[in-house]
């Protein structure tokens, strides 16, 4: 039953990584650093549990805050690069996230040992369930509290006007100004959304694993959050959600079966996928 | 001074091969408005591809290896192009970069299962070979890696500017809907600009092995990053852009490396990279405000 | 309302517009004619803010558009069509004029949170008069690129008048049009002027032209060379001339 636990807690936190990724997707901008505000709430969270003490629930807060914060700085520039050269410009910033953790040293003393981050050996001990006595199930289901959450929040805005306009600047930008869609504000809001959304994500992320360090928020994983909605289309939050099932179901069976061949198996579903059917698994309603 | 001095030939020299990477990536968006990101992953398995030679020649030497590398990385580009591009309708702009992540995951992990994960060891042509002033050096295998690698860019330029096929693919890249129009076949020109690039980069896969002295898979990932940076500080489309910014990343990189340490290079590249994107998003020789 | 002063939009070498100068007064229907290429829909694009003046201002309602964003000249009252139709063709018909509402009243009326993330209920009921106007209210569910050309056109009209302007460019909105539907375009912007809406309409279809306009400016070369009502302009030999080369 664990292996079941674990593989829906591996599918809920991917989801949020698929979810960030979603709202910024919704506006046309194709962002890969997703992964980079990811790392930022998996640190920041981690460091609040075990350095400062804190509860976890106030540390995903700050995991969501700081990247927010971190994805608002970022939008802003973002807004003067265009197309794909914000595909590249967001990857490197993924890439300038990655390094600087691999980089990043921060210890303090917690009785007779030392405890924090350290450079690429990572950060370890990130132990807020075990230390409460969490179970493997209660784990599960705190994620997917928060998964719903989130679910639910994109959900409504989908409905909303902001959803409207959100997927009006997707579609065309001159058009959307020139009806007054003030395409900063719009553009730089979702991308903090999806920051919010990418650190929660990263919070739960670090506390579930116990163990992070700069190496899991590589280009891989980055590629990861936007190929969910790519792959389950961008009509509505349950594509993600399919997607990432999809994947992480079809790679664990893989793995079953056919030994490590899963990241064959993934490149090769998503080159299937694109070309079998390009606007996704649950993919607009075309003209 | 003279370290100096030596980061800079020595990443200069090396940054051919980056040159190089850049050019294939900035010659695909010129033609088709699209990234491919999965060339760099092209480039090295064409490099791998290169040491199958073995199998059938045990004591081949390096030349007959590149050559071999040259082979497959121009095939792996056709079999990219068919997988990504020949299919999707092109109006989708999220499928086909979806599709060439795709093939990046797909190369790298047909890579790894081949090799079961370990190095290859790569060969190196003139390594014993040293040219000295003073205290300054000038590697034998790093000059020819500059060489080859200037070569292959006049042999592309010839390509481009002198011959049909350049012409036809220069037509494509400006006016697409015009080019068919006039007879010519789009999807042919595409599949060579892939097959072009691919040749392209498997001397660079090929270049990058013998200088470093091994192969891994490990290199793909920073290799892409790295090539796409040279490509953005290039400009978007710029071959020369590309050409001078390969150089320009491959010295500062090993300057980097030189004041700061491997671990933070990488960092300062990124920087640099930032710094271009605020202050001439449009690269060295792009369009002063950026391409779409 | 709308003044253009010297008004120039220069392309490289290329002068698209050069010096121009316009009045439309408030509530008139004032028109913009001239060859291909003599600078029109630059004019536009000018108006709007898309494009930066090159030279000279741009005044509405007394005051000077310059450095404003496209955006907030909406805001101020300015909408505009598009010749090339550019509607949102993955929303409904309904959403397209949802996500228009940006007119000064609308924002005040509303708080913040209800307006971005409220549902579409009170929208609703105030798109329903301006679909009815359109001729749309029974595609309102449908996605806008699922609309035949005609229908797409009104929606595009539908849309900027969704935003409340004070003032309405229209980009050769007729373009395409038979003579019935071109009939029924000049209905509605007769309704329209009658409901105090100034309308600055650029437009090759002269059936169009000289049965709705008050007045009529002719372009040729980027450079206004007539100015009048319609019957001066259609006996003006100089603007016989730029149409049609030569006496």
């Amino acid at each position: 039953m664990d292996f079941y636990y674990g593989l829906a807690q591996t599918v809920g936190v991917h989801t949020l990584l698929g979810l960030s990724a979603y709202i910024v997707l919704l506006t046309g901008q194709v962002t890969l650093a997703q992964a980079g505000f990811f790392a930022i709430g998996a640190y920041t969270a981690g460091m609040l549990t075990v350095l400062a003490g804190w509860h976890l629930v106030p540390a995903i807060g700050a995991g969501a805050l700081t990247g927010a914060a971190t994805a608002c700085a970022v939008g802003f520039p973002a807004l003067r690069v265009k197309g794909l050269m914000l595909v590249v410009a967001t990857l490197a910033f993924g890439e300038g996230v990655r390094l600087f953790f691999f980089n990043f040293d921060y210890q303090v003393a917690k009785g007779e040992i030392k405890v924090g981050p350290v450079g690429g050996e990572g950060f370890r001990q990130i132990r807020f369930f075990q230390e409460n006595g969490w179970t493997t199930g209660e784990v599960m289901l705190f994620i997917w509290a928060f998964v719903i959450l989130v679910m639910a929040a994109l959900w409504w805005f989908d409905r909303s006007r902001y959803g409207a306009v959100l997927r009006a600047v997707g579609e065309d930008e001159v058009a959307a100004q020139s009806v007054g869609v003030n395409l900063t504000a719009v553009k730089v809001s979702a991308m903090t959304v999806g920051g919010a959304v990418a650190g929660i994500g990263g919070a739960l992320y670090a506390h579930y694993t116990t163990h992070i360090e700069h190496a899991n928020f590589n280009v891989l994983l980055a590629t990861f959050a936007i190929a969910y909605p790519i792959v389950g289309g961008l009509s509505n939050v349950f594509g993600t959600l399919a997607a990432v099932i999809f994947v992480q179901a079809f790679l664990i069976e893989g793995l079953r079966d056919l030994g490590d061949w899963r990241n064959l198996l993934f490149g090769a579903l998503i080159v299937l996928a694109m070309n079998l059917r390009p606007q996704g698994l649950f993919g607009g309603r075309r003209a | 001074m003279l370290d100096f001095l030596q980061a800079v030939s020595d990443g200069v020299l090396f940054g051919t091969t980056y040159a190089l990477i850049g050019i294939g990536f900035t010659l695909v968006f010129g033609v088709m408005h699209k990234l491919n990101l999965a060339y760099a992953a092209t480039s090295i398995g064409g490099a791998y591809a290169g040491l199958l030679i073995f199998q059938v020649w045990a004591g081949a030497p390096a030349w007959a290896v590149f050559f071999c590398a040259f082979l497959g990385g121009g095939v792996l580009g056709w079999v990219v192009y068919v997988t990504c591009f020949h299919f999707i309708p092109l109006s989708n702009p999220l499928a086909p970069l979806m599709a060439t992540v795709g093939m990046l995951l797909l190369i790298d992990e047909v890579i790894v299962h081949a090799t079961a994960g370990m190095p290859q060891n790569y060969p190196a042509m003139f390594d014993d070979v040293m040219l000295r002033a003073g205290e300054f050096t000038l590697r034998g295998d790093l000059l020819l890696v500059g060489g080859v690698s200037v070569l292959c860019m006049i042999v592309l330029l010839a390509l481009l500017y002198r011959t049909r096929l350049g012409l036809a693919t220069r037509a494509v890249s400006q006016q697409p809907v015009a080019a068919q129009l006039c007879g010519i076949r789009v999807g042919q020109v595409n599949a060579m600009t892939f097959v072009i690039t691919g040749l392209l980069g498997g001397i660079a896969g090929a270049l990058i092995g013998a200088s470093v002295g091994a192969l891994s898979p490990l290199l793909t990932a920073p290799l892409t990053v790295k090539g796409l940076i040279v490509t953005v500080i290039g400009g978007l489309g710029s071959i020369p852009g590309a050409i001078l910014a390969g150089l320009l990343v491959g010295g500062f990189e090993n300057l980097f490396q030189l004041y700061r340490g491997v671990t933070e290079r990488d960092l300062y590249v990124m920087l640099l990279l930032f710094a271009f994107l605020v202050f001439r998003p449009g690269g060295l020789l792009g369009p002063k405000g950026g391409h779409d | 309302m709308l003044e253009l002063r010297g008004v120039s939009r220069h392309f490289g070498g290329v002068k698209a517009v050069e010096r121009l100068d316009l009045n439309v007064a408030e509530g008139e229907i004032f028109g913009l004619i001239g060859p291909n290429g003599s600078g029109k829909s630059t004019t536009v694009n000018v108006i709007a803010g898309l494009f930066e003046a090159s030279g000279g201002q741009i005044l509405f309602k007394g005051g000077n558009l310059d450095g404003l964003p496209t955006h907030r000249r909406l805001q101020l009252g300015i909408a505009r069509t598009f010749q090339n139709i550019r509607l949102f063709g993955q929303l409904t018909v309904w959403q397209n004029l949802w996500v228009a509402q940006n007119a000064p009243e609308d924002r005040a009326r509303r708080g913040f949170l209800s307006r971005w993330l409220g549902g579409r209920g009170g929208a609703r009921a105030e798109m329903a008069g301006l679909l009815e106007f359109s001729g749309l209210a029974h595609k309102r569910d449908e996605l806008a690129a699922n609309l035949a050309f005609g229908e797409q056109r009104r929606l595009e009209l539908a849309r900027a008048l969704a935003a409340k302007p004070k003032l309405l460019l229209l980009d050769e909105p007729a373009a395409g049009m038979n003579s019935e539907e071109i009939g029924q375009l000049r209905d509605r912007i007769l309704k329209l002027r009658a409901q105090g809406m100034t309308v600055l309409l650029i437009e090759h279809v002269m059936e169009l032209v000289m049965g709705v306009t008050d007045r009529i400016a002719v372009l040729n070369f980027g450079q206004k060379i007539a100015e009048g009502t319609p019957r001066e302009i259609q006996n003006d030999p100089g603007v016989r001339k730029a149409y049609l080369g030569g006496a």
